[in-house]
């Protein structure tokens, strides 16, 4: 290189100085710095906070919380704080649900108001189904979901419900009052029933068990004259409505008492899944049962409980359907029946009471509303099932869960997979370091070591060789000043074994106490021969780190 | 740097080239930025403490990580490169490019019978026409198989089956030849026979990488001792330099 | 009360046959690709419209409806393979969703089946011809022989090149060990792939030999997926050996209670005797243990 460093002390006339070397052209130490802080990667932002809209505190009265009636429960779950900046008072909902329940409770009740007039009918019809079918997936999620007993006889026992109640009810005379009763005794009988295999067989067996057992109900009711193999089901139950009123009314009448029905089963959900039984169950997840076994949780028997109740309740329901259709057909235990239930219950996400809610909303308007697309519309339900089962985990109220393991997910990846080479300090080593300047110190260090290696040249060596102590080029100047800041432990070091005859190099261990160890077993006859070794090796070191 | 092992071997092939290689399970990493070259002919031997990623290495060349990056060369192919999810999708599609990993504990296919899980160890049109004559050629390697062709795997002893698992990964032309503790969990006397028996295999060709945390078991018998220490390999040497180390401290 | 100890006994065999057919198509899905196949009486439905196209348009022979049959399962179960099996087999709760979603498969299939052709159901020509064979005091008819005789070289055929080739042993291999499968070679998705195919193969024979006493609507395969359920659940899912015990206690019972005491309790008398041998058994016959699966 052409490049010349003139000496600044050569016109002073020191000994054994040179007037100028040569050298290479100067880079501006800068570089490297920005190369190295430069992202290689796309960066994401580590840990966002989850946005809370923040109420304003009300200074120094009294926080009054809204609990439960008779119990120590609030109803919404609400956290209240002082704000770091402001100093002010804040709160937060932590847990929104109870507001949207209530917003959509209220949107139920007024929906009849703002109905259409040429589609009123329809539109009560399906909302009275709809209300009845919430009921049933209710029992439904709490069985597969919380229970993890994955039955698909859910609607069979409420179709056995409904045949026993309507069928009592015709040769009886039965008032509409009782039906739900004679429902909830033979859901119970139907329920021991059907509990019994569950204690000794496992998940899929069980599932193809009730589906069979399903179709075995179907197949009975189809060909037993006593439930009306002749007209397709038992009609002529007591029904719960007025006589002599008109056909709006009735149906509005229907709309309302089906909404209740599905708040009182909204509220055996809540009080099993939110009590004692759920926490237990919530304990003992699939494949997990042996671990809830060990800490002493019998949850074998919570299960076959949540089986029970819930069987008592579905036959309830099928007394409520009776008195509701006046009556019972076999398409209850068909196989679309159960297709269809299950759809809404994985469309809103199994094991929750908002998605069973929301499945059979969704389900319910195409199948109900939808009526002219014909056979297109069981197909654009499957479709919407299939969809969801493929991409979803948790259903539609699943997503936000799903999405948030998924940038967790990507977030650590892009984190650990940022390798740097070369001293700098890994992720996961920088985030258990204590002093977070040794984060900085070491890229600095990588740094200059970076910039320093391309100073690495013939020219810079020969220069060294020729002289090693005295004035050098700035280059040079550079490379020792940063092997000379170097700590004291494994630093080279010289030893005259006999003044101006023999030299030798060593390490100093940077302990007090502990003797330097000898490097090599080379002895150099002059002190500048040295003092080039101990360079030499120093740039090596240099090099290879 | 690396010892020349291959001597019957002129040309040093490479088998095996990572560079770069970072993988790991979940948010955890294992690898950290490792490379490392295998020629063939060459028997490596790697060691390192419990939990310090030498199965981890295999699994990530077998791609059956969670995640993992950097470029796996395997006989000259690429097969690493960046992946984030499904493991094991591509893992017969490494194994057939050249591959057999013979994993940590038994897998094996409980229900077959040792002849038949020999058998499946032969998935190349060629190996399975040649399937009587390679079958043979293991038997040689481990003679105690011989009386026990007809038998189910799943009632064999612990050393019975490290041995068919062994043979099931020679039944392939594999060009590289992983394989992860192959004493572990058996008795020591047994333990040995198995290590001597894998020593005597001609490699030809091959390569062979065996992981294990005894030294002592690869003592003088690979041509090179590479260290692992957390997800890095360190330092490497060839067997009889390990061995005056050992002695040393 | 006489029992005609023949007709029993040949309607046994005639309905073993079948269901076996069925349910080692269950089984060998359920083991090697842990999917619990619901879609499987889509498959059976429209193999049965495949058959019937076939005999309609091409021809009415025997062999030709029969391999328009099981080439229709083939295609069938390898679109099932395509939709409910690969893009979730390696994701988390994968035997719950590809339950759901090979049901998801039969509604669509199904719905789609009625949309296509009409509700009315079709017949397929007689396949075997028309003869009888008397064995002592028992006829056999054609339809019967052609198919116990049917199934069996099918089954026999399907089992041996289960035994015998490396394809078969691929897919024994991924029923004991998946993990160790891929470590030799063989690729999950396109074993499971032969898998679908082979088992939909199965279930279109079933669908042809069936059509011979039922008719081929849309809505057909229900009863015979519960059928081939059960009985694969009373042999123990992923078991061939019990399958085939099961598939013979079940034709036994279903002849007998046909005989004795009316066809409508038959599915009542099935389902007891499958109940009983779950209590006493609850993995079935000869039921393997799930822990090979969670390896």
């Amino acid at each position: 290189m052409a490049n010349l460093w003139k000496n600044p002390i050569a016109n002073w006339g020191v000994k054994e100085e040179v007037d100028n070397a040569p050298t290479i052209p100067w880079t501006s130490p800068i570089k490297p710095w920005i190369e190295t802080v430069k992202a290689k990667q796309k960066l994401y932002k580590v840990g966002r906070l989850r946005y809370y809209y923040k109420f304003p505190g009300h200074g120094a009265r009294t926080w009054h919380r809204w609990r439960y009636p008779f119990t120590r429960r609030r109803i919404l779950n609400i956290r209240g704080e002082y704000n770091a900046k402001s100093l002010r008072r804040e709160k937060t909902i932590l847990d929104r649900r109870p507001v949207y329940w209530v917003l959509s409770f209220l949107a139920m009740l007024m929906a009849p108001l703002f109905m259409p007039v040429s589609f009123e009918s329809t539109l009560l019809n399906a909302g009275a189904v709809f209300f009845i079918y919430a009921a049933i997936n209710l029992c439904w999620t709490l069985v597969i979901g919380t229970a993890g007993i994955f039955s698909l006889a859910s609607m069979a026992i409420v179709g056995a419900g409904a045949y026993g109640a309507a069928y009592l009810s015709l040769t009886h005379g039965l008032p509409w009052w009782s039906l739900p009763m004679v429902g909830s005794v033979i859901g119970l009988v139907f329920g021991i029933l059907i509990a019994l295999p569950a204690t000794r067989l496992e998940g899929f067996y069980y599932a193809l068990l009730t589906l069979g057992l399903v179709e075995l109900c179907r197949v009975y009711v189809i060909q037993s004259r006593t439930f009306g193999s002749a007209t397709g089901g038992v009609y002529g139950a007591d029904s719960y409505l007025p006589d002599g009123i008109s056909e709006l009314s009735e149906l509005t009448i229907s709309y309302y008492v089906c909404f209740v029905v599905m708040l009182v089963v909204l509220f055996m959900f809540r009080f099993i899944q939110g009590k004692r039984l759920g926490r237990i169950l919530r304990m003992a997840p699939e494949k997990r049962e042996a671990f809830a076994e060990a800490t002493g949780v019998n949850y074998r028997w919570a299960r076959i409980q949540v089986f029970i109740i819930t069987s008592v309740v579905l036959g309830a329901l099928g007394g409520v359907y009776a008195s509701h259709f006046h009556g019972a057909s076999p398409s209850l235990f068909s196989m679309d029946a159960v297709l269809l239930g299950l759809a809404m219950l994985v469309i809103g996400g199994i094991g929750r009471s908002e998605g069973a809610v929301f499945g059979t909303l969704v389900v319910v308007i195409i199948d109900k509303v939808f009526i002219e697309w014909g056979p297109l519309r069981l197909i654009l339900i499957g479709l919407i099932m299939l969809l969801v089962v493929l991409f979803l985990k948790g259903g539609v109220f699943g997503i936000k869960q799903q999405f948030r393991a998924w940038r967790n997910k990507k977030k650590s990846e892009n984190r650990s997979t940022r390798a740097e080479k070369g001293g700098e300090m890994l992720p996961e080593e920088a985030t258990e370091t204590h002093d977070k300047d040794q984060i900085f110190m070491r890229r600095f260090d990588k740094m200059q070591r970076d910039y320093l290696k391309t100073l690495v040249t013939e020219e810079i060596i020969e220069e060294h060789k020729r002289s090693p102590l005295g004035q050098h080029s700035e280059p040079l100047e550079r490379l020792l000043t940063y092997f000379r800041r170097q700590p004291q432990s494994d630093k080279y070091a010289i030893v005259a074994i006999e003044l101006y005859k023999s030299y030798r190099i060593i390490a100093m261990s940077g302990q007090r106490g502990v003797p330097p160890r000898v490097v090599e077993d080379k002895i150099y006859t002059s002190e500048t021969e040295a003092y080039h070794a101990v360079f030499m090796r120093r740039v090596q070191d240099l090099l290879e780190s | 740097m690396a010892f020349n092992g291959g001597s019957a071997v002129s040309e040093r092939r490479e088998i095996l080239n990572i560079n770069g290689l970072s993988a790991g399970w979940g948010p955890m990493r294992v690898i950290h930025d490792l490379d490392l070259v295998v020629y063939a002919g060459e028997r490596i031997g790697i060691v390192g403490l419990n939990g310090h990623g030498k199965s981890t290495l295999f699994s990530a060349i077998a791609g059956m990580t969670d995640w993992q990056r950097g470029s796996i060369k395997l006989n000259g192919k690429e097969v690493g490169g960046t992946r984030s999810q499904g493991p094991g999708r591509y893992t017969h599609l490494v194994v057939r490019q050249g591959l057999a990993l013979m994993p940590q504990g038994d897998e094996i296919f409980t229900g077959l019978t040792v002849e038949e899980h020999l058998d499946s160890g032969a998935f190349t049109p060629a190996a399975w026409r040649d399937r009587k004559a390679r079958k043979e050629k293991i038997l040689e390697i481990f003679p105690p198989l011989r009386k026990l062709m007809s038998t189910p795997v799943g009632r064999l002893s612990g050393g019975e089956r490290r041995m068919v698992s062994l043979g099931r990964g020679l039944m392939s032309d594999a060009s590289l030849l992983l394989v992860d503790e192959p004493s572990l969990g058996l008795a020591p006397k047994i333990g040995k026979g198995v290590m001597k028996a894998l020593m005597e295999i001609q490699l030809g060709n091959s390569a062979m990488i065996i992981a294990e945390q005894n030294m002592a078991l690869l003592e003088g018998q690979v041509d090179r001792v590479i260290g692992m220490h957390v997800g890095k390999l360190k330092g490497e040497a060839s067997t009889s330099l390990a061995h005056e180390s050992r002695r040393e401290v | 009360m006489d029992i005609d100890i023949g007709f029993v006994a040949i309607t046994a065999v005639t309905l073993a046959c079948i269901y076996g057919t069925l349910a080692i198509g269950v089984s060998i899905t359920w083991s090697s690709l842990g999917l619990i196949n619901m879609s499987y009486g889509f498959t059976f439905a429209t193999s049965g419209y495949g058959a019937w196209l076939v005999s309609e348009y091409i021809s009415s022979s025997g062999p030709v409806v029969i391999l328009g049959g099981i080439l229709t399962g083939a295609l069938v179960g390898v679109l099932v393979c395509a939709v409910a099996f690969i893009p979730i087999h390696d994701k988390p709760n994968f035997t719950v969703r590809g339950l759901i979603a090979s049901l998801a498969l039969s509604l669509i299939g199904t719905q789609a089946l009625l949309y296509f052709f009409g509700p009315q159901s079709k017949t397929l020509p007689p396949l075997f011809g028309d003869w009888e064979l008397e064995l002592g005091e028992v006829v056999l008819t054609a339809d019967k022989g052609g198919a116990i005789l049917t199934s069996i070289l099918m089954l026999t055929l399907a089992l041996w090149w289960m035994r015998s080739s490396r394809r078969g042993l691929e897919i024994r291999a991924m029923m004991m060990n998946p993990h160790a499968a891929s470590l030799v070679g063989i690729g999950v998705r396109r074993t499971g792939f032969y898998v679908m195919a082979l088992t939909g193969g199965l279930a279109g024979l079933a669908s042809v030999l069936l059509s011979q006493t039922y008719f081929v609507s849309p809505f057909s395969g229900v009863t015979p997926l519960i059928k081939g359920l059960s009985v694969a659940l009373c042999g123990g899912l992923g078991s061939v050996g019990g399958a085939m015990i099961a598939a013979v206690m079940i034709g036994v019972n279903e002849a007998l209670t046909a005989d004795i005491l009316g066809g409508q309790y038959i599915l009542i008398t099935q389902f007891l005797l499958i109940i009983l041998v779950l209590i006493i058994r609850p993995r079935g016959i000869a039921g393997i243990l799930d822990k090979q699966r969670e390896a």
